[in-house]
């Protein structure tokens, strides 16, 4: 079956379908045994149960279609533990030929839907144990969030306080932060796409406002004689306690009941209820005039972001909320401060950060790594929305937008297509007029014994839970079997690794499973569970299985993300030998060859493309941070850290496709061999989508042939890699930048960037095809010394 | 004047403005309409009657003049005189004058005048020889022109002279008398006083009261009367038989009983008034002449008044004549220097027009004595003190001359190298003009080549009398860029409210937004007005008042412990570009705030945000505050509270709540002032606000505290409204500098006032307005030489409310003595007791009550005990012989130690506002404060023919009320209005329209009837509220409550509580100066 085939029905994709036992078989594979899971993968055919799973009492797995079921007796046996579980009375109509969904063997997945109300008995108990929960031998999933959540909103609309509006909102929050240094054309742009966002908001939505400039000032969006904001100096750190006692919400404690008069503020209202207010606050913006000549103006967005998340802190809200920041320049002030407002000070590059001159970015990742647990205890989301023509300290912002799972976009405009395309598309609706937004979730992962959990990769942060399926040997966030995630979206992909227990005592060819279970909460507040459980065999020693079993996309795509989760902490040098080193033995591990002798090197069709994905990622700007910015860099880690499969390879090679007279539209490699001038060729790196019209199809197009209907045909074949590109483009979140390019123009460098440079200047041969200037060695010449160091064992 | 900037105060024509100002005054409510311009007519009109004395003076004196008279003067002098001269003629004048005003203002009456009405005591001999010789060369106009001069006073004179003393002396000097102290006191209104009602003074007829008086005291009282009540013979006669009789006689006064010798100088003893009279002839015109130009250089005689005081005639004393105020309502014309000599300016509270001739207006500046002591011991034996009360940018009188701006263009103003003293009428050129003497330091300076002029055959420049700088004591100078550190400031207004839960309720929020909406119309228009707005509870909320926006954005600053200010544009706006936004604000700040429960008061932090939003500019902070700051910096505890209990353990710790209780106020404040930011402070509270450590902004910053207490609703809005419009639209200046510069041998010893100082020779004010006054109190560092003078200068470097950057120049030129008795003679009363009591006040938080309250009794006694043991040959020990100038002193210090600030009872708050209110006070207002004026309103009816608007007052003893009677009390800052048990209801319909004395509520507002009696209520406050600058906040007292208790309390010649009564307080003095005597 092929591996994308199983991932449309599983969601997951493995780097390794069979497992061999023995540890050291495992790390001999030098390739780490790793699942790929798209949580929220949307599925043709997923069973929606509107009732709570049934979760086995010892350690927690969810009854799934691995469970032996004995009918007489009602009871039914764990697949991981192998304990024996009774059916509650809901399941008393339990039988052969009446078996709930969950049990079918064809769902692998199955998502609970239960509503608000908590009516499961295990709920009231859960408020009680506090945010300790999730000892697995209660039985009940040991959620924090959830039951926490739970606990402070329910007795809120249980308690007849209901009437008056509290912290626990209906729906979910958001907070804009909006930066007031903008450019008067710009803010223009954003504000009219911020009333657009605000004017299809379903009413359940609590929005509030916060807008910098060198002062941060928080809306007052309940007060109705005049627009009413608070001030935070832009330049003093205020800590939670004092964002609260400044907003008058100190008051607020979780005690139940009381409600202090300086709730009543608005700083935070349902959008039925202030969207007047919002509106004329957003109309009344207006750039901030205050620059000296030769300075940046000056942004207080560190003070900004902790006044928003203070904001969200003080009215309790847990239940998922985003605060979403829009920027058109960095932080010159105050905690978070990416550069000087002096114009003499420019903004830090790669070279400052390894040479240690950037003065404030040490300073400033502290401040936001600190934010990011703050966002991830109360359950926020942070977003980015950076138009700049220059760098605005995405790179500092990185990690709690990544941990947050919040998005990231870094555009040049707000008047640009690409950011109203990303606004919209996250506030897009489902039928029901809910918005397509998961909130507050965690996944946790339930595992067959010998299989031990080194930790996760992608948009998450890690709960420190453990239980004996957690390995002492942690990989990005470890240390836990459950993570959290403030947000995902249906494409978020989470890499897990595992590696096996010491002892052995499992039979090759037997079963194990996994078993993920992401709990999140849709728009509507509702609870959902997803389950997906998956079972593999274990394997012996050496056995072909294990080739067989290889997906070099998967395993290309976890090392990939394994490469940039190293680059936080070495350099890039050392990424890349870290690479080769890893490739070389991989490569001699399953090449097929002769010892000492390169050339009869070779790999089976399962192995075979993935040396060249390595050659790819080694020089893509995931790792070589040459010409991108700090800002860029980060960018671009974030989005390869949180795509699947397809699109982080993608990202790693670019897809290139030729569009001719020959034919239809075909695949061609990527090298600057592909280069014709009568061709056009579509280039697709997940970031640009490239348009490069060969030299004769150029002049072509500049003579109007496409307007002569005697050329019907150019006219189509201009048109086709346009539909397609266009396709591309929509499709995608966040909206790749389009680029046509004519041959030998200067755009087409986002296309020669990336080919394969066989035909260089110091080529001496090149048979009339471009060359592209670079000292880069070739994928011929990195193969050949592949296979060099391949075969010498 | 053309200048862009428009009306300058110096600038005013001479009616428009200043009527402006003082309408600015008038309550709104009250019958602002027909009195209130009828009285201006009534100015403008009666006005000129008052110049044409000196009209006819000039002629008068030509002769005797040393200096050959201005041709002119004598053709101008004579026109007018006007044979008529009777008193009844007197309306005809005025009839006539108002249509030619021009005739008034013609320099040449004023150059060729002679020294005449100001020459009062000090040159006692001058003037009354002045009169005469004037006689001698015009036998024409004299008779008359003494008649039209003063046709009021003879009656006046008599009136007053019973009650004051000095009577019959005065009436023949009549023009010079007008300044003296007696007729002083009452400042009556400039423009109704009108010279001539006969009436004015008492209601029933003039000569019974003389006879009444004098008998009392015992002499001969018909003599006196005799003498005084016929006008003609005795003005003739008498101004010049005085002096040297008169000297002898008050201290050979024979009787025991009380006596007023009556010199030409205003001395009176009382008993021998019919001889000062006969002896006045004998002295006749001989002196005159040498005395006319230089102090009389003999051993003068001293005008004084004795009193022989013994227990046991204690008993026979009336008290009717004790020397008391006596009021004139002419105006009196003041040159200030006359034949070049220094001319005594008229009392304080005095309706006067100055000519400056040479030195400045009294209302700038005025020294305690007008002749300056040689020596150190000299003043030191006297006990008096030296200084100068110097208030800047006084209002001038409409009738008086702009003062003159002049540009030096870019070099600036003329001035010493060495001292750096400005150019002056009194530098002395020398060496065909190229050079100049200072007549500070002494040094000999070049003169510019630019400003060179040739010298006149007197040793003048030519051009003196063209250059304003070389003939006017006063002067404004434009300054020039070296005299700017930036561009002058833009005229910055920033109001910070209070809206904490008690300001809301209580109504001062609404009050106050309601007082701002109506005074931002009068803010000057054009880009250099800046408004900015901030509201405070807890927290800080700043306004954004751009005009972008669509409407205005509240801008909340929760940081109270380490505040900023929450953009650094756009809180303050130019007013032009934000006035529709301001006023829907205001009107909407009392509802936005309406359902506030915050308690707290974050003061400090309010006023430093504020401050930091105006720091780039400077400007004036007016705060309104409510509550006792209790949150954020500098927030205080209620330490009355905690007070009281200390004072029932001891009061010897109770000053020390008369100390700021927070040292970062002042700390913040010196910053305040540092960046040219004053803080004025309206206080609308119904409690404890610790004005002692809120004050220490204003008065660092050169503000001023306003306090309505217990703030009203009802009645308060009116007087914050009229305060506040007064506060910003009264003449006033921004980043001032100011150093007052002495001769040789004089220095500064030390300035009081409101202002920061932060080097020893210079204060800083932040802000200088024509109400604030400063002392200057000056030692000497070496013995001076006698036979020059002595000179004063004091400089205002200040940015006018139009961007102007200018220096006010006022210069005084002094004679100097050393002669003891001249300086008794040359005495200042009003600025003496300046002196005592803003040295009281400053001594009161440092020091326990009752030591305050001795030393000013000590102060008192030993002037008199200097004078008795040196001055005066009376060996009698059983008379208190009191200086004429100083006549009143025992009266006023007694007045002072029964005011609220020395009492022992009443509250921290108002004690604290009491020295706050003292610090600036200008000196008109400093008797008044103490010995306030009481008039009876409820006769107004019965005295039709009285012409001025403001009937004669009434001594402050409780004889004198009548439980029929309706009493209007004022005193300059409030204004009480007490009515008796058994006033007809008639009256009390009339005047408050309600039946009964017992139904009127405690918080009314005036409304005027309509009917006669009632709008003459009104014009009469509208008239002092004119004269005062101030809205007297009107209270009603009846007896029984506490507010008649308050009434009673300002009843200072009676005995309250321990306080002794006015006789009794004489004895006291006396016994004390007995003690004294070797």
């Amino acid at each position: 079956m092929d591996f994308s085939e199983l991932e449309a029905i599983e969601g997951l994709r493995w780097s390794w379908h069979s497992w061999p036992v023995s540890k050291s078989e495992v790390a001999s594979l030098v390739v780490p045994l790793s699942v790929m899971c798209t949580p929220l993968m949307p599925f043709s055919e997923l069973p929606i149960l509107p009732y709570e799973p049934l979760n086995c009492s010892q350690c927690a797995a969810v009854l799934n279609p691995y469970s032996r079921v004995d009918y007489v007796s009602r009871i039914w046996t764990c697949a991981f533990c192998y304990r024996k579980n009774p059916f509650p009375k809901s399941y008393a109509h339990i039988h052969e030929n009446n078996i709930p969904a969950e049990l079918f063997p064809t769902y692998s997945t199955v998502e609970y839907h239960f509503s608000k109300g908590g009516s499961g008995p295990g709920l009231g108990l859960c408020s009680s144990s506090g945010p300790v929960l999730g000892r697995r031998e209660n039985g009940q999933l040991g959620l924090r969030s959830n039951s926490s959540s739970f606990s402070s909103a329910a007795p809120y609309s249980g308690s007849g306080l209901g009437s008056e509006r509290v912290g626990s909102v209906v729906g979910p929050a958001f907070v804009f932060v909006v930066d007031a240094c903008t450019s008067d054309e710009e803010l223009g742009a954003l504000k009219r796409e911020l009333l657009h966002v605000i004017s299809l908001l379903p009413e359940n939505v609590s929005v509030g406002l916060v807008v910098f400039d060198s002062m941060v000032r928080v809306y007052d969006l309940g007060f109705a004689d005049c627009l009413k904001v608070v001030v935070f100096h832009g330049e003093r750190e205020v800590s939670s306690e004092k964002v609260k006692l400044f907003l008058g919400l100190h008051h607020m404690t979780r005690t139940l009941g009381k409600l202090s008069a300086a709730q009543s503020r608005g700083f935070l209202l349902p959008i039925s209820e202030c969207e007047f207010n919002f509106t004329t606050a957003i109309e009344d913006l207006h750039s901030s005039t205050e620059v000296r000549p030769g300075h940046r103006p000056v942004r207080s967005m560190g003070v900004a972001i902790s006044v928003a998340v203070g904001l969200l802190e003080g009215l309790l809200i847990n239940t998922g909320s985003r605060v979403m920041v829009f920027t058109s320049g960095p932080a010159t002030v105050g905690p978070g401060i990416i550069v000087n407002s002096d114009f003499c000070d420019a903004i830090r590059t790669h070279r400052d950060l390894n040479n240690g001159y950037a003065s404030y970015y040490r300073k400033s990742t502290k401040f936001y790594k600190k934010m990011s647990q703050r966002l991830s205890d109360s359950s926020i989301i942070l977003d980015l929305f950076a138009c700049s023509l220059d760098q605005v300290g995405a790179a500092e912002l990185k990690i709690p937008v990544e941990s947050s799972g919040g998005f990231m976009m870094l555009g040049e405009s707000f008047d640009s297509e690409q950011f109203r395309k990303c606004l919209r598309h996250l506030f897009t609706h489902d039928d029901d007029g809910n918005l397509k937004m998961f909130f507050d979730a965690t996944i946790e992962l339930v595992t067959t014994n010998d299989v031990k959990i080194c930790g996760a990769l992608g948009p998450c942060v890690s709960m420190r839970r453990k239980n004996n399926s957690v390995n002492d040997k942690e990989i990005g966030e470890g240390g836990t079997y459950i993570w959290k995630l403030g947000t995902l979206t249906s494409k978020t992909c989470i890499v897990f690794l595992f590696e096996v227990a010491n002892e052995q005592n499992v039979q090759p060819s037997s079963a194990f499973f996994l078993q993920f279970i992401t709990r999140y909460r849709y728009s509507n507040m509702g609870l959902r569970k997803r389950v997906t459980t998956a079972a593999r065999r274990w394997v012996g020693k050496n056995s072909p299985e294990i080739a067989s079993g290889f997906d070099q996309e998967a395993a290309a795509s976890v090392m990939a993300k394994l490469a940039i989760h190293r680059t936080e902490n070495s350099f890039a040098e050392d990424v890349i030998r870290w690479l080769d080193k890893m490739l070389i033995r991989f490569s001699a591990k399953f090449g097929d060859y002769v010892p000492e002798d390169p050339s009869t090197f070779r790999l089976s069709t399962n192995f075979s493309l993935y040396p060249q994905f390595m050659y790819y990622l080694r020089r893509s700007q995931f790792i070589d941070v040459f010409n991108s910015t700090p800002d860029e860099t980060a960018y671009f880690r974030l989005m390869l850290n949180r795509e699947g499969v397809v699109n982080s390879l993608i990202m790693v090679q670019p897809t290139l496709f030729q569009y001719s007279f020959d034919g239809p539209p075909i695949p061609v490699i990527l090298d600057i061999c592909s280069i014709s001038p009568d061709v056009i060729l579509l280039f697709d790196s997940f970031f640009y989508v490239v348009i490069h019209y060969g030299s004769k199809i150029a002049q072509w197009r500049k003579l109007r042939y496409d307007r002569d209907p005697s050329h019907e045909s150019f006219k189509k074949l201009l048109e086709a890699p346009e539909l397609d590109a266009e396709q591309l483009v929509t499709e995608r979140i966040p909206v790749p930048k389009l680029v046509k390019c004519d041959q030998h123009s200067s755009q087409a460098r986002f296309l020669l960037a990336k080919l394969n440079p066989s035909v260089t200047q110091k080529s001496e041969y090149t048979d009339g095809t471009d060359i592209i200037f670079t000292d880069d060695v070739s994928l011929q010449v990195f193969i050949e010394h592949l296979q060099a160091l391949a075969v010498q064992g | 004047m053309a200048t862009p900037g428009g009306p300058r105060q110096g600038n005013f024509p001479p009616n428009y403005n200043s009527n402006a100002l003082a309408n600015n005054m008038e309550n709104l409510q009250i019958n602002q309409s027909n009195q209130q311009q009828s009285g201006n007519f009534g100015g403008s009109a009666y006005r000129p009657p008052n110049a044409t004395p000196f009209g006819q003076q000039p002629p008068r004196f030509s002769g005797s003049r040393p200096g050959p008279p201005p041709p002119g003067v004598f053709s101008g002098g004579q026109a007018p005189p006007s044979g008529p001269a009777q008193t009844t003629f007197s309306p005809s004048l005025v009839s006539a004058r108002s249509t030619e005003p021009p005739a008034v203002t013609q320099p040449a009456f004023f150059t060729s005048r002679p020294p005449p009405p100001g020459a009062s005591p000090s040159s006692i001999g001058g003037p009354a020889t002045s009169a005469p010789s004037g006689f001698g060369p015009l036998p024409g106009p004299f008779p008359s022109s003494p008649l039209t001069s003063r046709p009021a006073f003879p009656p006046h004179m008599v009136t007053s002279g019973p009650a004051s003393n000095g009577s019959p002396s005065f009436t023949p000097v009549p023009s010079q008398d007008g300044p003296r102290l007696p007729p002083a006191i009452s400042s009556m209104p400039r423009p109704l006083v009108g010279p001539p009602q006969p009436p004015t003074m008492l209601s029933s007829g003039p000569s019974s009261q003389t006879l009444q008086m004098r008998p009392s005291f015992g002499a001969r009282p018909s003599g006196a009367s005799s003498a005084i009540g016929q006008p003609a013979p005795p003005f003739s006669a008498p101004p010049q038989s005085m002096i040297p009789p008169s000297g002898s006689l008050p201290f050979s006064a024979p009787q025991g009983m009380l006596q007023s010798s009556g010199s030409p100088y205003g001395m009176q003893t009382w008993p021998p008034q019919p001889q000062q009279v006969a002896p006045p002839p004998l002295v006749s015109g001989h002196m005159q002449q040498p005395q006319m130009f230089g102090m009389p250089p003999g051993p003068p005689p001293l005008p004084n008044q004795s009193m022989a005081l013994n227990q046991t005639a204690q008993s026979k004393i009336n008290p009717n004549q004790i020397p008391r105020l006596t009021s004139s309502s002419a105006v009196i014309l003041h040159e200030t220097r006359q034949g070049n000599q220094a001319n005594p300016p008229p009392p304080a509270t005095s309706d006067y027009i100055v000519k400056d001739t040479g030195n400045c207006s009294p209302r700038y500046m005025r020294c305690t004595i007008n002749q300056i002591p040689c020596t150190v011991d000299l003043l030191s034996t006297s006990a008096m003190q030296l200084a100068l009360l110097v208030q800047p940018l006084a209002l001038p009188h409409p009738s008086e001359e702009a003062i003159q701006v002049v540009d030096f263009g870019e070099n600036g103003p003329v001035r010493c190298s060495r001292c750096k003293g400005y150019i002056n009428p009194f530098m002395k050129f020398i060496d065909q003009g190229k050079r100049f003497i200072c007549n500070f330091c002494g040094f000999t300076d070049e003169t510019p080549r630019d400003y060179h002029c040739n010298l006149g055959p007197d040793g003048r420049r030519r051009d003196a009398d063209e250059r304003p700088e070389l003939c006017r004591g006063t002067v404004d100078f434009v300054a020039s860029k070296e005299y700017m550190v930036r561009d002058p400031m833009p005229a910055v207004f920033f109001f910070l409210i209070d809206v904490s839960m008690n300001a809301i309720q209580t109504g001062a929020t609404a009050a106050a937004c309601s007082a701002i909406n109506q005074v931002i119309a009068d803010l000057p228009e054009g880009p250099r007005t800046m408004v900015g707005i901030a509201t405070f509870d807890s927290t800080i909320h700043f306004y954004n008042l751009k005009r972008a926006l669509q409407q205005p954005l509240m801008l909340i600053v929760p940081d109270v412990q380490d505040v900023y200010t929450p953009l650094h544009s756009d809180v303050v706006v130019p007013l032009s570009e934000c006035r529709q936004h301001l006023e829907i604000l205001l009107e909407s700040l009392p509802t936005m705030f309406q359902n506030n429960r915050t308690a707290d008061s974050a003061f400090g932090a309010a006023i430093k945000a504020a401050f930091l939003a105006m720091k780039s500019t400077g400007g004036k902070l007016l705060v309104f505050q409510s509550v006792l700051p209790s949150i954020g910096i500098g927030s205080l505890s209620t330490r009355e509270a905690e007070g009281r209990t200390n004072v029932s353990a001891g009061e010897k710790q109770a000053h020390k709540l008369l100390q700021p209780a927070d040292k970062s106020l002042k700390t913040m404040a010196i910053e305040f002032a540092e960046y040219q930011v004053s803080v004025d402070l309206f206080i609308t509270t119904q409690t404890y606000v610790d004005i002692t450590s809120l004050s220490v902004f204003p008065r660092t910053t050169g503000g001023q505290v306003y306090y309505y207490y217990p703030f009203s609703a009802l009645s308060d809005p009116a007087k914050l409204y009229n305060d506040l419009r007064w506060n910003v639209t009264r003449p006033q200046g921004f980043e001032a500098v100011m150093r007052v510069r002495c001769s040789q041998g004089i220095q500064v010893q030390e300035y009081s006032g409101n202002f920061c100082k932060r080097i020893p020779t210079d204060v800083d004010l932040p802000a200088i307005d024509c109400d604030k006054a400063i002392m200057v109190t000056l030692k000497h560092d070496d013995k001076l030489q006698e036979g020059s003078e002595c000179a004063f200068q004091s400089a205002l470097l200040y940015t006018s409310i139009y961007g102007q950057r200018r220096i006010r120049v006022s210069t005084l030129s002094l004679p100097r003595t050393s002669i003891l008795s001249n300086l008794f003679r040359s005495a200042d009363m009003d600025a003496q007791f300046s002196c005592i009591l803003k040295q009281a006040a400053n001594e009161i938080p440092s020091a326990p009550l009752t030591q305050v309250r001795d030393q000013a009794t000590n102060v008192c006694v030993n002037i008199l005990y200097s004078y008795r043991k040196f001055c005066s040959t009376v060996s009698s020990a059983g008379q208190l012989i009191l200086p004429e100038a100083l006549k009143l002193l025992p009266l006023y210090i007694l007045a002072l130690l029964k005011s609220s600030g020395l009492r022992s009872d009443g509250r921290i708050d108002d004690k604290s506002f009491w020295i706050n209110y003292v610090s600036p006070l200008p000196t008109p207002l400093v008797i008044p404060l103490v010995y306030p004026r009481m008039i009876a309103i409820h006769d107004l009816d019965e005295k039709e023919s009285d012409d001025s608007i403001i009937p004669t007052p009434i001594p402050l003893s409780s004889e004198n009320i009548t439980v029929e009677g309706v009493y209007l009390l004022e005193n300059g800052e409030e204004c009480l209005i007490y009515a008796g048990d058994s006033v007809q209801p008639n009256v009390i319909q009339k005047l408050f329209g309600i039946s009964a004395v017992a139904e009127i509520s405690n918080q009314f507002v005036m409304q005027q009837q309509d009917n006669p009696l009632s709008k003459k209520v009104n014009a009469i406050i509208n008239e002092i509220r004119g004269q005062r600058c101030s809205y007297l906040r009107l209270r009603l007292c009846r007896k029984g409550d506490p507010s008649g208790m308050a009434f009673f309390s300002y009843m200072v010649e009676d005995k309250i509580g321990s306080m002794p009564s006015y006789v009794e307080y004489l004895i006291h003095i006396h016994r004390q100066i007995q003690n004294k005597m070797p």
